[in-house]
């Protein structure tokens, strides 16, 4: 199980100014497990998204990708080293088409950065790639339509492939599912499900159906600190847990 | 369909390019030189502002710096005997923008908004003071100046020869540029603009990407002032002055930044304006400024922004009840500026250095004054009365017909999203 891990967080802590937002963080997520982080708002579920996509450093602490260190490193590093994240707050290319959207990624992974010289429509492999990526979001439809004129589901549809799009091993969701309906959620769920087969997920949402159905394991992160960590069977059960945040709800 | 409209545009701009300027005295020859240059210089600028999301405040810097350079190597031939193809001079322009680009780049492009714009003019701000006093570089306030050789069985001293030379260049440049938004880097540059913190989290390195973008639209820009250096044979120090920083920035904007070929547009309609009006009257600053404004408030999308909505909407704007109104507000516009201009004109002859003298001489307080080969009362209802008329009947006819120009393009944005929802 310890050679399984891929990501391996020890003692992170993080403050901004005075204020504690994380302290001794201890999290350990196995190759293609489905992690959820739960816990109230607040709890700095957002900030530990943040410290693991390179987004801050922690204040100490370290946080090991594959065994290799990445606190501290710019994202684009971490992207290259496997690891993409999605956005809470919708994160598009608003202007670019759906397609545009999803072909930056792809051409990031196949490493045409300062691609100066070549036609990107000649690019056969990339172009193949993200039209099945546009396929498996099932946005074929909506193609060549700007991304800031699809309908919210949507764009919370194409904000996943193009996490997907790099291609990466352990995916980070930020509440794929916020502010949608039923029938919008029960969706992008399995939409979920479906692309991240394979992969290591670690996701942050709110909604205890979707944790509990989606999910191998769940951590509880209360005020800065990590609660516990279990099988949903386990977190269901924990006294604490209960009585810090699940409270009536599951019960 | 679309593609051979383009071609054919493309074709015939082309050919009035080339076939126009022979007819032409050398004064407009010169002139259409000046229109190339300043329509390569905004497009260079485009890349970084409209492409790449970078507003410079500064991009004077890399047009001096791209005249200077190739000032000195023009010297070089001329004195030195140093063997080099003089069409190819603004090769030292793209060297000179490409370096101090990458290097000013790297620093700029640390910011972003505003504090990358104040960097930017910084930069050519302390070029501009620098420059008077650094005789070796900058040949002090009275700058460089030198001769073109002749070179390959041209004599590059007649102003058509220039003109052609930079027609090549000019096309060339602008070709590249094009080809630039069809590479992968150039798709990237417009995500940059859309969302720098998302290429961030995709793999990109957003500073070294932004530093390239900087350095590929100061070289652009260090081959226009190449071609002016080549034009003019001189350089001063005035070419790093905000003025020239901000008319690219005009350019840009009235012939709009959203659309490839918008900067070209505004470049050379006002290249040719101040060509054409600054003969004529005094206050042509003022009246480029009127149009900046006018062209803010109304058309913030620019010339370019406004005919690519209209070809955008071909099919579904209703085009029998809509000329009607464009034709009344074409000519209202037309009212409004005859009016505009009669008043500036008349209060610049009043305020005139030339007339102050006129009312010292005269034994009425308030002789008349000349203008438009006319003679006018300053006091006089003929002299106001007209100019004021033509405003007001302007204005109301325009206020009326705005209704109906904005009721008609809500139902063709109706048309429009109707369309979109049916996801055709």
């Amino acid at each position: 199980m310890r050679e399984d891990r891929v990501l391996d967080l020890r003692g992170i802590a993080k403050s901004f100014g005075s204020a504690r937002i994380l302290e001794g963080v201890e999290l350990t997520v196995g190759r293609g497990e489905r992690h959820a982080i739960i816990g109230p708002n607040g709890a700095g579920k957002s900030t530990l998204f943040n410290l693991i996509s390179g987004q801050f450093s922690p204040t100490s602490g370290s946080i090991l990708l594959n065994g290799r260190e990445i606190a501290g490193r710019p994202p684009h590093q971490i992207n290259r080293m496997g690891l993409s994240r999605s956005f809470q707050i919708t994160n598009i290319y608003h202007r670019l088409s759906v397609f545009e959207n999803l072909r930056l990624g792809v051409m990031a992974r196949h490493g045409l950065r300062f691609s100066l010289f070549r036609r990107v429509a000649a690019l056969r492999a990339v172009n193949e790639e993200s039209e099945a990526l546009l396929q498996r979001i099932r946005l074929e439809d909506r193609r060549d339509r700007p991304a800031g004129d699809l309908t919210y589901s949507e764009q919370r549809a194409l904000e996943i492939g193009m996490t997907l799009a790099t291609a990466p091993e352990v995916i980070l969701l930020d509440e794929p599912t916020a502010g949608m309906s039923q029938e919008e959620t029960h969706y992008v769920i399995e939409l979920i499900r479906e692309v991240t087969k394979g992969k290591t997920l670690l996701v942050v949402e709110h909604d205890m159906n979707v944790v509990f159905s989606l999910c191998d394991r769940i951590s509880v992160l209360v005020y800065g600190e990590l609660l516990a960590t279990g099988t949903p069977e386990e977190i269901r059960a924990n006294r604490a847990v209960q009585e810090a945040y699940l409270g009536e709800e599951v019960a | 369909m679309a593609r051979v409209w383009q071609l054919l545009l493309f074709v015939l701009i082309m050919a009035v390019l080339i076939g126009l300027p022979p007819l032409l005295g050398a004064g407009l020859q010169n002139a259409m030189t000046n229109m190339l240059i300043a329509a390569l210089f905004a497009m260079a600028f485009n890349l970084l502002m409209g492409q790449g999301g970078m507003l410079s405040f500064g991009h004077a810097a890399f047009y001096g710096v791209g005249a200077f350079a190739v000032m000195h190597l023009m010297t070089a031939i001329d004195r030195g005997g140093l063997s080099f193809p003089t069409p190819l001079l603004p090769l030292a322009g793209a060297a000179a923008g490409l370096l101090v680009g990458l290097v000013t780049g790297w620093f700029a492009t640390l910011r972003s908004g505003v504090y990358f714009a104040l960097v930017t003019l910084a930069l050519a701000e302390m070029l501009h003071s620098l420059a008077p006093h650094w005789e070796g570089l900058f040949g002090g306030e009275a700058g460089i100046s030198s001769m073109r050789m002749p070179w390959g069985g041209f004599i590059f001293g007649q102003v058509i020869e220039i003109y052609y030379l930079t027609l090549i260049w000019v096309t060339l440049s602008i070709g590249l540029l094009y080809a630039y938004t069809r590479t992968p880097f150039g798709r990237l540059t417009l995500a940059l603009r859309d969302n720098e913190e998302r290429v961030r989290f995709m793999g990109y390195d957003a500073h070294a990407t932004k530093m390239i973008v900087f350095a590929v639209s100061a070289t652009f820009a260090g081959i226009a002032g190449g071609l002016l250096a080549v034009s003019n044979e001189q350089a001063n120090y005035e070419l790093f002055g905000t003025h020239v920083s901000a008319q690219v920035v005009l350019h840009t904007f009235v012939g709009g930044s959203t659309v490839f070929f918008g900067p070209a547009i505004g470049a050379a309609i006002f290249t040719l304006f101040a060509y054409l009006v600054s003969d004529v009257s005094r206050s042509w600053l003022l009246y480029q400024g009127v149009i900046f404004v006018l062209v803010m408030l109304y058309a913030p999308l620019g010339i370019g922004g406004v005919v690519m909505l209209h070809l955008r909407h071909w099919a579904s704007i209703p085009w029998q009840r809509m000329v009607g109104p464009y034709a009344g507000a074409t000519a209202a516009t037309l009212l409004m500026a005859i009016g505009t201009v009669m008043v500036v004109e008349f209060l610049e002859a009043l305020f005139s250095p030339h007339y102050v003298a006129q009312r010292r001489q005269a034994e009425t307080s308030w002789p008349a004054f000349e203008r438009f080969g006319a003679s006018w009362e300053p006091f006089g209802i003929l002299t106001w009365g007209p100019p004021l008329l033509l405003l007001i009947v302007g204005l109301l006819i325009l206020l009326r017909l705005r209704h109906r120009i904005v009721a008609l393009w809500d139902e063709v944005q109706e048309t429009a999203e109707t369309a979109a929802r049916s996801g055709v």
